[in-house]
């Protein structure tokens, strides 16, 4: 194995430090919360940098919180297993929850983070595609700004997002799903279980008492050069009773919207069928949630 | 018999179990000698080229090189393990004329550190005049392929046929035969330890060779061969070595390239690869073209099998020609038939060599022949195992040209594995997507081919005892993870008589310990390097014997027992002296002459095979989902006989680790090549199951006595590993209406069969 670059490590005991750093190495600085991305493409080669600024040691920056009136606050350190295990993730975002159960091995679980899983903008990044279905954004801090960006605005391509290397993902907000809603996120690979994703797809739904879809969020990963939202299959579903017939159809224009390609995990062409079962199992999974009837 | 229950069919942990899971125990990359430089090779970037011209001028310009060589600097004696088949010998350790798959190796480099070697590696410049490259059997065998080796027309390096009995007539006198085609693919052995190896040169030009291999003797030959220096100049020392599973026998390069730069630079040089240098560049399990033809009688009875074999054997022979004699072997070793022909031809391609991978051809022609008893069953209407049983080999059997079968617990194992499994019953209701498939198994326990011609016996063992009532073994025998430390030293303690920790292990150090050893493959170790050991226990007692004559002055008429760190009588166990004063007495009276005694094993006439053979089955559940295409396997069922299992613990690990690599090798694990090019050279990208992938497995013993193996034991290791891919197929098949006969089953295929994707 190639050894490591060297490069200065960084472990700053407060959030202004941590700016202030990341501000002053802008031209060759990378931030590190698990690291379980970062440090074998540093092995690789693929991610270089002169200096890491490892962000665990910033105090209340691994907070996770929700209230019914302001949703769920994920901080900028909080670990995937802490996400998993949280009450109020398990209760109120159950394709997040899953998310963070399946995905990666246990050992990673326990160091990496949703943020990190996000900034890294791979298209098969398992969070983000539960994320955009909740609608959910991400609040970038710099030195003396502070902006709030869409997720759906986020990644611009594999590996690229809007993010400016002085930037730090301070928090990801989820706005507290509203009545009569369910989601779910479902996702398959070759290896059934440590696996990254070949094809995944996640949705999040909300009918009005006539059991009318008055909003939904589908979103892809895997298909495409970032996660996608399958909005022509939305606009389908809207004020519709989302029945099996027009879930086969919202599947269908899921997979007009996927770009799969051929590459090792799989081909274009299963990749285009899995997208059209999965939105199918998803979206059925979501409207018996949103029901209230007992979804397995 | 009588063997000590307490020792012989115990669970007992891994000796060296508690230094490995703690990190105390020591690989080759663990090691550093004072003034060590680091090796980097240099590989081929083409399938299929003339070297040119290597330019070495500015690696050789870099700080802190120390040396470096290419083929021309080299003996240029090229290498093989078929030493009594010198036209099989068809491998350079640096290439001189021509590369034949992307990442042969060119050149080596070695310097003051990791980096400085990679640097240097990657600024060799090489010429190349490229040459039109084949990637599969079919391409290479046809009319006007380019050639990879101009002494082997066709592409083709080695045949083996074996033909008996009027296979014609009985195809044509048979009332059901059946013709399939069966593809199977490569996979990697992908053991935890990366290859590495560190050579320390010695005074009078010689060397020591640290390394990560499974046959440290061979090393030793082909190394000394190959730098052209005596054999006893090259020492080879076994470290702990992290798995190997067939690929690693054979002499490597990179071995090559660490002596000969040691011997050049008067320094130690170290050469470890990456988990990427081994799946882009790394041996593999045989990629094979099979056909396939069985004739029935309506009411079951085999009559005649016609089985043709291509090997895509990939750019060098490696152990290739063995893999083709014994897959010939594995076509008749399960069933009793008339009339068999084999034809195995072993084919190059411009792809990293094939070698030996557990079940060494087994796993490959076993997927063929079960898969096809499976389809055959339904057609004639028969139970699956009904139909086995009624072929089914027996002791006393005789497999044509290759033994008679001294010990055969096929019979019950099939009849075991299909109480535990609720066969009945289950293979009667049918559920959509739920199915429940067979396959089974034999393997050797030992190879008695030897085409590596050895002077020496295959194993050897020294024992020697002390007044203090220890022991002391050594060994060549190679423990690479697979457990003989630990179960070689149960077999002396039950022969001696003496606890286990009371026996100190000197093991594979070819200078220090008995010659020779074949090494660890072809499932070998246990009773070749067990019966050794008696052999040298029993020597020993027969020096040890006379003690108790002379003070108890004993009548002739008695025997001598040796249990419990005693030596008795066996009619009076009262009169006994424990095991050390006994020492203690005979070494008296050998006036200062240490009580050693070695022992030795040959297979003898046991035909050209195996002294022994192993039996099983096993039947594996699956859960398909149908809109996916992904397989679970949700359980296994495993009946399996060993002979005596002489650790029950090593025997259930070797079950488990076998299953790993039956899943992985059905279901997800493959090579993605382009162009002779590897694509998924990281475990994110090949598919090796996951600890969490494991199904629950159900084990049961079938216990025989084999006669010819120490305690009455044979393999365990390889046989194993043969029969999941055929149970599964099976299953796949109950539960989707989808026969694969291709390997591996991806959720693709399974869509694509079912007619759910085109
Ligand atoms: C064996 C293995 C299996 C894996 N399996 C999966 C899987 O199944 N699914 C999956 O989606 N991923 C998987 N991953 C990838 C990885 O574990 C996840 O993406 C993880 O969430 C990354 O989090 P981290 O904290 O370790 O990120 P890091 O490695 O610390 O950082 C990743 C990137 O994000 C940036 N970054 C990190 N934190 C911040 C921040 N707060 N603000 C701004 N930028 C930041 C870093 O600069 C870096 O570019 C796997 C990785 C491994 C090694």
């Amino acid at each position: 194995m190639p050894n490591m670059p060297r490069f200065n490590f960084h472990r700053p005991g407060t959030m202004e430090e941590a700016l202030d750093l990341v501000s002053r190495f802008r031209a060759s600085v990378k931030v590190m919360c698990g690291g379980t991305d970062l440090v074998p493409k540093m092995r690789a080669g693929v991610a270089v940098a002169e200096n890491v600024v490892s962000l665990t040691r910033v105090p209340g920056l691994s907070t996770i919180s929700y209230r019914d009136d302001d949703g769920l606050v994920i901080g900028g350190t909080a670990r995937i297993s802490d996400v998993a295990r949280h009450p109020d993730v398990r209760r109120h975002y159950p394709a997040l929850a899953y998310a963070c159960d399946k995905m990666a091995t246990v050992q990673i679980r326990n160091m990496g983070t949703v943020a990190g899983n996000l900034a890294n903008a791979a298209p098969s990044a398992d969070t983000a595609a539960p994320l955009l279905a909740y609608g959910a954004s991400l609040v970038l801090v710099e030195r003396g700004g502070r902006r709030q960006v869409p997720l759906e605005d986020f990644f611009t391509g594999p590996g690229l997002t809007v993010a400016e290397p002085m930037e730090i993902i301070e928090a990801i907000r989820v706005p507290a799903p509203p009545l009569r809603s369910g989601s779910a996120y479902l996702r398959v690979s070759a290896r059934s279980k440590v696996d990254i994703a070949a094809v995944g797809v996640a949705a999040a739904l909300n009918l009005d008492l006539e059991g009318r879809v008055i909003g939904v969020r589908i979103a892809l990963a895997a298909v495409g050069p970032t996660p996608l939202r399958a909005r022509q299959a939305e606009d389908m579903l809207m004020e519709q009773i989302p029945d099996h017939d027009l879930l086969a159809r919202a599947g269908a224009a899921c997979v007009r919207t996927a770009k799969p390609i051929d590459d090792v995990r799989a081909s274009a062409n299963f990749r285009r069928a899995m997208v059209q079962t999965l939105a199918q199992r998803v979206l059925a999974r979501c409207g018996r949630l949103a029901r209230g009837e007992d979804a397995q | 018999m009588n063997h000590n229950p307490k020792i012989i069919g115990a669970s007992i942990p891994r000796l060296d179990g508690k230094d490995k899971v703690t990190g105390r125990a020591l690989y080759t990359d663990d090691l550093k000698f004072p003034g060590m430089l680091y090796g980097a090779l240099h590989r081929s970037r083409l399938p299929h080229a003339r070297i040119k011209k290597v330019d070495t001028s500015a690696a050789k310009k870099i700080k802190g090189v120390k040396d470096v060589v290419t083929g021309a600097d080299t003996p240029q004696i090229k290498y093989g393990n078929w030493r009594l088949v010198p036209g099989s010998q068809d491998e350079l350790p640096l290439a001189v004329d021509k590369v034949r798959f992307i990442g042969d190796e060119i050149a080596a480099v070695c310097a003051v550190d990791r980096e400085t070697a990679i640097k240097a590696a990657e600024a060799i410049e090489v010429e190349y005049e490229e040459l039109p490259a084949i990637y599969s059997v079919e391409e290479a065998t046809a009319e006007g392929a380019p050639l990879l080796h101009d002494e082997s027309p066709g592409n083709v390096s080695l045949t083996r046929e074996i033909s008996y009995g009027d296979l014609e007539g009985l195809l044509a006198q048979a009332d059901y035969v059946r013709e399939d085609f069966f593809k199977v693919h490569a996979v990697s052995h992908a053991y935890l330890e990366p290859c590495s190896s560190i050579a320390v040169p010695e005074e009078g030009g010689r060397v020591t060779l640290y390394t990560s291999t499974q046959t440290p003797y061979i090393v030793q030959c082909l190394l000394a061969s190959t730098l052209d220096i005596p054999e006893n100049h090259v020492r080879v020392v076994k470290t702990q070595v992290g798995g190997g599973f067939g690929g690693k026998m054979e002499m490597r390069p990179w071995e090559f390239a660490a002596a000969f730069m040691a011997l050049r630079t008067g320094r130690p040089v170290k050469f470890t690869l990456t988990r990427s240098d081994e799946l882009a560049f790394g041996r593999r399990r045989h990629p094979m073209s099979i056909r396939s033809k069985v004739g029935f009688t309506k009411d079951g009875k085999l009559l005649a099998k016609d089985f043709e074999v291509m090997l895509d054997g990939g750019a060098y022979n490696a152990m290739g020609p063995t893999a083709t004699f014994l897959c010939g072997t594995f076509g008749n070793m399960l069933y009793n038939f008339q009339a068999y022909r084999y034809r195995g031809r072993h084919v190059y391609t411009n792809k990293p060599p094939a070698s030996a991978m557990r079940g060494f051809g087994a796993p490959q022609a076993a997927f063929a022949q079960e898969s096809q008893m499976n389809m055959a069953a339904e057609e004639l209407g028969i139970d699956p195992i009904d139909l086995r049983l009624i072929n089914a080999m027996e002791t006393g059997d005789v497999i044509p040209d290759v033994a008679t079968i001294s010990s055969c617990g096929f019979k019950e194992s099939l009849e075991k594995v299909r109480q535990v499994s609720g066969w009945d019953a289950k293979r009667k209701e049918k559920k959509p997507g739920v199915g429940l498939g067979i396959g089974c198994f034999s393997f050797i326990s030992g190879g008695v081919f030897n085409w590596f011609n050895t002077k020496y016996n295959f194993a050897a063992a020294e024992v020697t005892v002390y007044p203090d009532g220890t022991a002391q073994l050594n060994t060549m025998a190679c423990d690479i993870g697979q457990g003989p430390d630990t179960v070689l030293r149960q077999i002396l303690a039950a022969e001696l008589g003496i606890g286990i920790e009371k026996i100190r292990l000197v093991s594979m150090d070819t200078a220090l310990t008995p010659k020779a050893d074949l090494g660890t493959w072809g499932s070998r170790v246990t009773l070749m390097n067990g019966n050794a050991i008696i052999d040298a226990a029993k020597k020993i007692k027969d020096m040890l014997k006379p003690v108790l004559f002379d003070h108890l002055d004993l009548n002739q008429i008695h025997e001598i027992a040796f249990e419990d760190d005693r030596v008795l009588v066996k009619a009076n166990p009262k009169k006994s002296m424990s095991f050390g004063e006994c020492v203690y007495h005979a070494l008296r009276g050998r006036r200062g002459e240490p009580l050693t005694a070695r022992g030795y094993y040959t297979p003898r006439d046991k035909g050209l095979v195996s002294p022994a053979f192993s039996f099983g089955a096993q039947v594996a559940e699956v859960a398909v989902d149908q809109d996916t295409g992904l397989v679970t396997v949700t359980n296994t069922y495993t009946a399996h006989d060993c002979g005596v299992a002489i650790n029950k613990m090593a025997v259930e690990g070797q079950l488990e680790g076998a299953i790993q690599m039956g899943l992985g090798y059905t279901l997800s694990e493959a090579f993605v090549m382009e162009q002779g090019r590897t694509l998924n050279t990281s475990f994110l990208d090949y598919k090796m199951p996951a600890a969490e992938d494991m199904p629950p497995s159900t084990y049961v013993e079938v216990e025989t006595y084999e006669p010819e193996g120490p305690f009455g034991a044979k393999e365990a290791g390889e046989g194993l590993a043969i029969p999941t891919a055929p149970a599964i197929a099976d299953a796949v098949y109950q539960a989707t209406g989808f026969r694969a006969l291709e390997l591996p089953i991806t959720p693709e295929k399974v869509l694509k069969g079912i007619g759910r994707l085109k």
